[in-house]
């Protein structure tokens, strides 16, 4: 291979020029072959643990009721079986007097089937959840012991039961997949669920049933033998290999989104790679000419260059994947504690060879075109450079080429995932702006060129250094520009979603939720709040869940639901009825039913649920309420407005029906903050089997989330903006030279310091300007764009935060611009003069 | 410096060279220049032509278009046993590697590879599979054998005009350019440089086309052709008979 043999050879002459090269590719690789690394490892982890995770092969949850005598019989005959409800409910600490709101797990002996409960104190849990000098124990997540100010040895009332607290739990197997919970969890004994009397027909209580099952027995089978016995039993089934469905859409959202994150920076990096080439190739003139001149073709100086790039991409590549494996298994210790998931650390071929897929195709991208154009220099460059052939395309096949290799780029990115939309919009955007700022940066360079020359010699200097052949000014735009965009609509969808969850909660919003009321406790229950001073609007709707199970006769597994929409037909949702349209929704289709209206169930659906659905007026849902399937029909579609923080259902039902079904009711209530402790009190003293949800408590959790998942996020982007300064210290570091000998030319003419100065901060500045102005506006839109209609909430502009992201990469841009320009005022002029 | 060189006889009659009308127009930011303005010339095989002329008279251009490294905007070009104009440029390439050995002012060696890698080079274009044999020869045979392994950097002028020339020859070329191949060097190592070269084209049955300011370095050529104003202005013969164009 000759082409080989010289481009070995021509390597000899050392890679400085190439070290952004191999920077800018390993960085990009690096982050998507990292996220991939520490999602497969989730992933693994979730199927090494699927059982334990989910407490058995098999999982059956009942909502407000335990199986029925042949239910559990017929689980009983599948394999071994462990039974626990849980629920929400107010736990009560004697000695400090405190109150909290609790998950309790109630699990009985067989719990759990695989995996086991890890106590900070190694001990039996079952013999300590069970009733030893009269009392039942319990066993406690640290946090409820801060919450109720209690300790080991306490007694804590749940209900009507007391209980001694016995133990701290430190892990808890199948714990990992509950989603978002809003106290800490607090297990007892099964036996013990029916002294605290907190089980009333209503009551939000699940119970779920894990079974193990004989090796010679598939889940598949079993499933399939519970949907067609069992049909009504309304149970949700889950097998251990599917286990966690949701923190597996989590992740595999959250990766896609990293590693597009981690494209960007590749991309961006890919503007540094062509410059680091084309800087490389433009010294080679003399050599590839030369080469011609000795009879080398075309063809062979392209595979010569297109060899030592491949050399140096692999080089760079293999750097990012050594240290994107490296990276997630090194700190597996360190995210073990931060995430409550699973991690097996290893070495996982598929990221990292997509990763290296990535880096491959980026930077084969972006050099086909400096290549191609090199291997056009005539030999006559020997002779001289009265012809400048800047600026001439190369032969078509490298144009389709290139063309060919970014399409491929795009459809590795949206063909390597199941969020295609959100992929696709990704690459769209990611190619609008990186047009639109080359666009940009063209004219920025034609405008210089036009403004007629002024008086001001720093000025003209500075207009001169934005439209000479080989300015920076186009890899500038381009690397900062995109950069600060992602970090500016990153800015502001976190200060979006800050601003929803804190500064426009409503005025209105209550201060607390009050779950499972039972219907008798609700008259005393309203008397408790009028009679707390600074409770206000109690508003109580019936409360009952329900599964949706099939749609227009199509049983729900198959009905065909787009991702946006998939929650609706997952796991059971919140049912109510209402005789008067509930305040906050809006009539869109249908009409509402008269207040006494007492006839077959009519459904009122939320207008996405139903979008996503596909139903209309007329349709038939069956819905699963209580082990029973109740048919209803379509009577209207409403809008909801959910930023209110009352209570909203997606589905209401005519009164009638569910009304004679046992139910509890939910309540808010509005509270100045002086009267919150109070009516706290009030409420849980008095009625210990009502649950309390207090805002501020939901709030902070929720702010929290949004502010780790900003961190994360911030952190990812962060990646762009490096590989955006690697990229534009690379472009004035090719300049370098040139600002060298234009600085000692200036010198020796008598500029002054100042002069060259200044003419750096308005060329620099002017470019920062122009970078950091369109990041503001193209990142505001992107931010509106992902607010509005892909989360369908109301858009909060937050001037300040897009303004200072962008400002900072104006102040980078000139930090970096002016270093350069210092070294060229340090340089003694007379040597430069003397070898120029 | 050798006073004189047969011009091998056996050669004599074959045209290697014919340009008829030549003219070559060059674009450039300030307007088109008019390089060579209708240059003919015919050189037969084995002869050895002195071009001389003052700067900017399309001395190095008209070596260009020999070498088939610059297209001409109007006549016709018949080097070697083709016709220029009908090559596109890579055929140009190929056709080089065989039959053109050129010697640059500015000797062009390629900075990454030794001394015998660089002389190898056109060998290995060409295909040859005992380019390295070759090339250690034509480095012998110019002197410098015992700096084969040796890079640019690491050779003294006189020596990397050597190794242009070695590489220049190595191919044994029909026709061997060479654009002002001492203009770099000083007088003694100028002289040793012109001995090597009218000695190996003499050795290889070469056509030799000297680029030069040197009179007295023209005057040991069988023709010298002058040029001035991108044309012919005088051919003299090595008797000294000068024939008027």
């Amino acid at each position: 291979m000759l082409s080989l043999r010289f481009s070995l050879r021509e390597l000899r002459g050392g890679l400085r020029g190439f070290r952004l090269f191999v920077a800018c590719l390993s960085l990009g690789v690096a982050v998507i072959a990292g996220i991939g690394t520490l999602s497969a490892s989730i992933v693994t982890g979730l199927e090494r643990d699927g059982r334990s995770l989910l407490g058995g092969d098999l999982e059956f949850r009942l909502t407000h009721r335990p199986a029925t005598p042949e239910e559990r019989d017929f689980l009983q005959r599948q394999g071994q079986v462990s039974e626990s409800a849980q629920m929400r409910a107010m736990a009560h600490a004697l000695r400090s007097d405190e109150r909290a709101l609790i998950e309790l797990k109630a699990a009985d002996a067989a719990y759990p089937l695989y995996g086991a409960v890890t106590l900070e104190q190694p001990a039996d849990l079952h013999a300590l959840l069970s009733v030893k000098d009269g009392l039942p124990g319990a066993a406690v997540d640290p946090q409820a012991l801060i919450r109720l100010d209690a300790q080991i040895g306490d007694k804590l009332a749940i209900g009507e039961q007391q209980f001694e607290i016995r133990a701290v739990i430190a892990r808890e197997p199948d714990r990992a997949t509950e989603g978002l919970t809003l106290g800490p969890r607090v297990m007892i004994g099964l036996a013990a669920l029916d002294g605290t009397k907190l089980v009333q027909p209503g009551t939000l209580a699940y119970w779920h049933y894990s079974v193990k099952l004989p090796p010679e027995r598939s889940a598949a089978q079993v499933q399939a033998l519970a949907q067609s016995d069992y049909a009504h039993a309304g149970w949700r089934i889950r097998d251990w290999k599917e286990g966690s469905p949701g923190v597996r859409r989590f992740l595999d959202r959250a990766s896609l989104f990293l590693v597009l994150v981690g494209l960007t920076a590749l991309l961006i990096g890919g503007v540094g790679v062509a410059n680091a080439v084309h800087a490389h190739l433009d010294g080679k003139t003399p050599t590839i000419a030369t080469l011609k001149s000795l009879g080398a073709t075309t063809g062979l100086i392209f595979r010569i260059y297109l060899w030592q790039t491949l050399l140096l991409a692999a080089f760079g590549i293999a750097l990012g994947l050594i240290a994107g494996a490296a990276i997630p298994n090194l700190a597996a210790g360190a995210l073990a504690d931060i995430l409550p998931l699973p991690l097996v650390p290893g070495l996982y071929w598929q990221p990292l060879a997509l990763a290296a897929a990535y880096g491959l195709l980026v930077a084969l991208a972006f050099t086909i075109w400096p290549l191609a154009r090199a291997a056009d220099i005539r030999p006559a460059a020997l002779y001289r450079d009265l012809v400048a052939p800047a600026g001439r395309w190369p032969r078509p096949v490298y144009v389709v080429t290139t063309a060919l290799l970014f399409v491929a780029l795009a459809a590795l990115a949206v063909l390597g995932t199941e969020e295609r939309r959100f992929a696709l919009s990704f690459v769209v955007s990611a190619m609008i702006a990186f047009v639109l700022f080359r666009l940009i940066a063209r004219g920025v360079a034609a405008a210089a060129k036009r403004i007629r020359p002024p008086r001001a010699i720093r000025l003209k200097l500075a207009l001169a250094s934005l439209h000479r052949p080989g300015a920076a000014t186009a890899a500038l735009l381009l690397s900062l520009g995109v950069s600060l965009t992602l970090l500016v609509a990153i800015a502001l969808v976190e200060s979006n979603l800050h601003a929803q969850v804190e500064e426009r909660l409503p005025d209105e919003a209550p201060a607390f939720f009050f779950v499972d009321i039972q219907p008798a406790q609700m008259t005393d229950f309203r008397a408790t709040v009028a009679a707390t001073p600074g409770a206000r609007d109690l508003d109580a709707v019936p409360n009952l869940r329900g599964r949706i199970t099939s749609v227009k006769g199509v049983p729900a597994e198959q009905v065909q639901v787009g991702p946006e929409q998939r929650w609706v037909l997952q796991g059971d949702r919140g049912l109510t009825y209402a005789r008067e349209l509930p305040a906050g929704s809006t009539l869109l289709q249908g009409q509402w039913w008269k207040p006494d209206y007492d006839g077959p169930p009519l459904i009122s659906i939320e207008e996405r649920a139903a979008q996503g659905l596909n139903v209309g007026i007329g349709d038939k849902l069956t819905v699963n309420v209580l082990g029973r399937d109740i048919d209803a029909e379509v009577a209207s579609i409403r809008r909801l407005d959910w930023s209110s923080f009352g209570i909203n259902f997606v589905l209401v039902f005519s009164p009638g029906l569910l009304e004679r079904a046992p139910h509890t009711f939910l309540a808010t209530v509005k509270a100045q903050p002086a009267a919150e402790t109070a009516l706290f009190k009030a409420v849980t003293q008095r009625f210990p089997n009502i649950s309390v949800v207090r805002m501020k408590d939901v709030l902070t959790e929720l702010n929290a989330i949004v502010q780790k998942l900003g961190s994360a996020v911030r952190g990812a982007a962060a990646v762009t903006l490096i590989a955006g300064l690697i990229v534009l210290a690379g472009a004035l570091a090719a300049e370098h030279r040139r600002r060298l000998k234009e600085g000692a030319i200036l010198k020796a003419l008598g500029a002054t310091r100042r002069d060259v100065i200044l003419a750096h901060v308005i060329e620099y500045g002017s470019v920062g300007l122009i970078g950091a102005l369109l990041a503001f506006g193209l990142g505001w839109l992107a931010a509106w764009a992902m607010v509005t209609l892909m989360m369908g909430a109301t858009f909060v502009f937050a001037p300040g935060v897009a303004a200072a992201t962008a400002l900072g990469g104006v102040a980078a841009t000139l930090l970096l611009g002016l270093a350069g320009a210092w070294q060229a005022l340090a340089a003694k002029p007379a040597p430069l003069l003397r070898t120029a | 410096m050798a006073s004189s060189y047969a011009t091998p006889p056996a050669a004599q009659n074959d045209t290697v060279v014919r340009l008829s009308d030549v003219h070559l127009t060059l674009a450039s930011t300030a307007g088109p220049v008019n390089i060579l303005r209708g240059i003919d010339l015919d050189v037969q095989a084995g002869e050895r032509i002195g071009i001389v002329g003052p700067s900017g008279s399309g001395k190095s251009t008209l070596l260009a278009v020999l070498a088939g490294l610059e297209r001409v905007s109007k006549g016709n070009v018949h080097v070697a046993g083709a016709d220029l104009n009908d090559l596109n440029e890579d055929r140009l390439a190929l056709w080089r590697r065989s039959r053109v050995g050129i010697v640059f002012q500015s000797f062009h060696l390629i900075p990454t590879m030794t001394a015998v890698e660089n002389v190898a080079l056109p060998l290995e274009l060409a295909g040859a599979n005992d380019a390295m044999e070759r090339a250690r020869a034509a480095l012998k045979q110019v002197g410098l054998s015992h700096r084969e392994t040796h890079y640019p950097a690491q050779l003294s002028g006189g020596e990397q005009q050597r190794v242009a020339l070695a590489r220049a020859v190595a191919p044994r070329p029909a026709l061997l350019l060479a654009d002002e191949p001492t203009g770099n060097l000083d007088g003694s190592t100028g002289h040793a440089i012109i001995d090597l070269m009218f000695g190996e084209a003499a050795r290889l049955n070469s056509t030799l086309i000297l680029i030069t300011h040197d009179e007295a370095l023209a005057a040991l050529c069988d023709r010298v052709v002058r040029i001035e104003d991108g044309r012919v202005k005088l051919i003299e013969q090595r008797s000294h008979t000068k024939a008027a164009v």
